[in-house]
């Protein structure tokens, strides 16, 4: 029977294959090759595509090339959403490779945030981390860190380092002995249908009665169409990191082991296909 | 308000409380035609408020900054209504003069339990304006704030409800400032609108002023007791 902590393994080492592709309207000096990355599921794609930028920009002019960004069947890929829940969100049961378009001009200034350095991606991230402490512990965890101890979060992030990051971000997964659980639970539910970027509630893990809620159990009570109506078949599937959890798995498990590194629960939910 | 525990805690704004202040709050803009108004969503029923403005700027070279203000939080509280916020004056500097679209909103934060401002703006040819070109016509002294204020950053974020990229003044350390204003009133028995209150001290930060005939609000008849 597989060890929980192995979870927490393979959630941060999944990868996927990713063909980039320069947009054929911009200006080359010769021809451009597609070039080929594992993208880790865990990080940003501003993050890990320092390669991808200088393999495209080598055969471009110098004034050609601004801010680089990203897109997928024509719809711009949010860099400061995990690469993992883009994926799942966008392209989830396509084949692979993952097809990424790469733009150097007309940036969607509707659409995207800019990334100017990493540090944006830095102050992003943390700030998602602070906002998930303030969920499950009131900000008390993060606030008595140190700020070497906020570096390591990032630098294991950013470098690939579990250990590093679990050194610290294990202390943001514990709860005291007389709560079963976190205040409530850091999620965010997406679906690529509506205007609105996302669902988050406040939603407590434990029942009044002390009964765990469930995966089902947030969905009923804040996105309720994704649940199977009772009579039809099932038109959608719940995703995280590329893959269904039972709706009877306890939400609290969920957070602990199934939450990206910014220690939110990111859950798609996408059309079932229908092969 | 509710106090979510005696005596020391930080006051949290529940959600029914902020829309209810709101509620109020929009009815007072209507009256003084000050062009605020509440938006709900359509799926979920939450909402927001709301207000564009556009303002004739120049383009200009911002001032430098004078010395630092010695005021503490207090004055800035009650005594910045009554400055104008005009475009600052950079005399002799040649200009011309343009339309940008100002974009206001206030939402709720069920993580920290409080309001955040979010704020963007554009030319009206659609280009948005950088955060240093909106700093451009903020008048010097609030820029000197944003260093001291109870603010930790000014950055760009993605609108919970509209999805599109806003700047947002970072909520973590509201609580601190508000929580202190909010005791001093409840022990003068005073009642007072959590949004306006935290509104006319975040908002000349980022360009937006409020009337003073905010503060002469009738203060709303509550019948919870939980002052």
């Amino acid at each position: 029977m597989t060890d929980d902590k192995d979870v927490l393994r393979d959630v941060w080492f999944g990868r996927i294959p990713t063909c980039f592709t320069l947009y054929q309207d911009e200006i080359t000096e010769r021809e451009a090759e597609p070039y080929y990355l594992l993208l880790p599921r865990i990080s940003y794609l501003t993050l890990v595509t320092d390669k991808v930028k200088k393999h495209f920009q080598k055969v471009m002019r110098q004034e050609e090339v601004s801010e680089i960004w990203f897109e997928y069947e024509g719809t711009p890929l949010k860099w400061h959403y995990p690469i993992g829940l883009l994926f799942d969100l966008h392209a989830s049961n396509i084949a692979l490779p993952w097809s990424i378009t790469v733009h150097f001009k007309n940036f969607p200034e509707k659409d995207l945030l800019h990334c100017h350095s990493k540090d944006v991606i830095e102050a992003h991230f943390m700030a998602c981390i602070k906002e998930a402490d303030a969920l499950k512990h009131k900000s008390q965890v993060i606030n008595e860190m140190q700020k070497k101890d906020h570096k390591q979060l990032w630098m294991g992030l950013q470098n690939d380092k579990f250990e590093q990051f679990w050194a610290i971000n294990r202390k943001l997964m514990e709860y005291p002995p007389e709560d079963n659980g976190f205040r409530y639970i850091p999620f965010r539910i997406y679906q690529a249908t509506t205007e609105r970027p996302f669902i988050q509630k406040l939603f407590r893990p434990i029942a009044s009665g002390g009964q765990l809620h469930t995966l089902g159990d947030l969905l009923k009570d804040v996105c309720p169409s994704a649940i199977t109506p009772e009579d039809g078949e099932q038109k959608t599937q719940v995703m995280i990191h590329g893959i269904e959890p039972m709706l009877e798995t306890p939400i609290q498990w969920l957070s602990e082991h199934m939450s990206y590194p910014d220690n939110f629960l990111h859950i798609s939910i996408i059309p079932r296909p229908t092969d | 308000v509710s106090c979510s525990m005696a005596g020391e805690e930080d006051l949290f704004l529940e959600e029914k409380r902020f829309k209810q202040y709101c509620e109020d709050f929009v009815k007072h803009s209507q009256q003084i035609g000050d062009g605020w108004e509440w938006r709900t969503s359509k799926d979920l029923g939450d909402g927001y408020l709301s207000k564009t403005h556009f303002q004739v700027r120049n383009r200009h070279i911002p001032p430098d900054l004078k010395e630092k203000n010695n005021d503490n939080t207090e004055q800035m509280l009650f005594a910045h209504i009554e400055e104008p916020l005009d475009d600052s004056q950079a005399a002799g500097v040649c200009s011309t003069e343009e339309v940008v679209r100002y974009e206001y909103h206030v939402l709720y934060s069920s993580s920290y339990q409080v309001p955040v401002l979010y704020f963007r703006a554009c030319f009206l040819d659609g280009r948005p304006l950088t955060l240093d070109e909106i700093w451009g016509s903020v008048h010097a002294s609030y820029q000197d704030r944003l260093q001291e204020g109870p603010w930790d950053t000014i950055t760009q974020q993605e609108h919970p409800i509209l999805g599109q990229p806003f700047f947002v003044l970072h909520p973590c350390r509201t609580n601190e400032f508000i929580s202190a204003v909010l005791r001093g009133s409840q022990e003068h028995h005073r009642r007072t609108n959590y949004i306006i209150l935290w509104l006319s001290t975040v908002g000349p930060v980022v360009g937006l002023n409020l009337p003073l005939s905010y503060a002469k609000l009738a203060p709303e008849q509550s019948t919870d007791a939980d002052l």
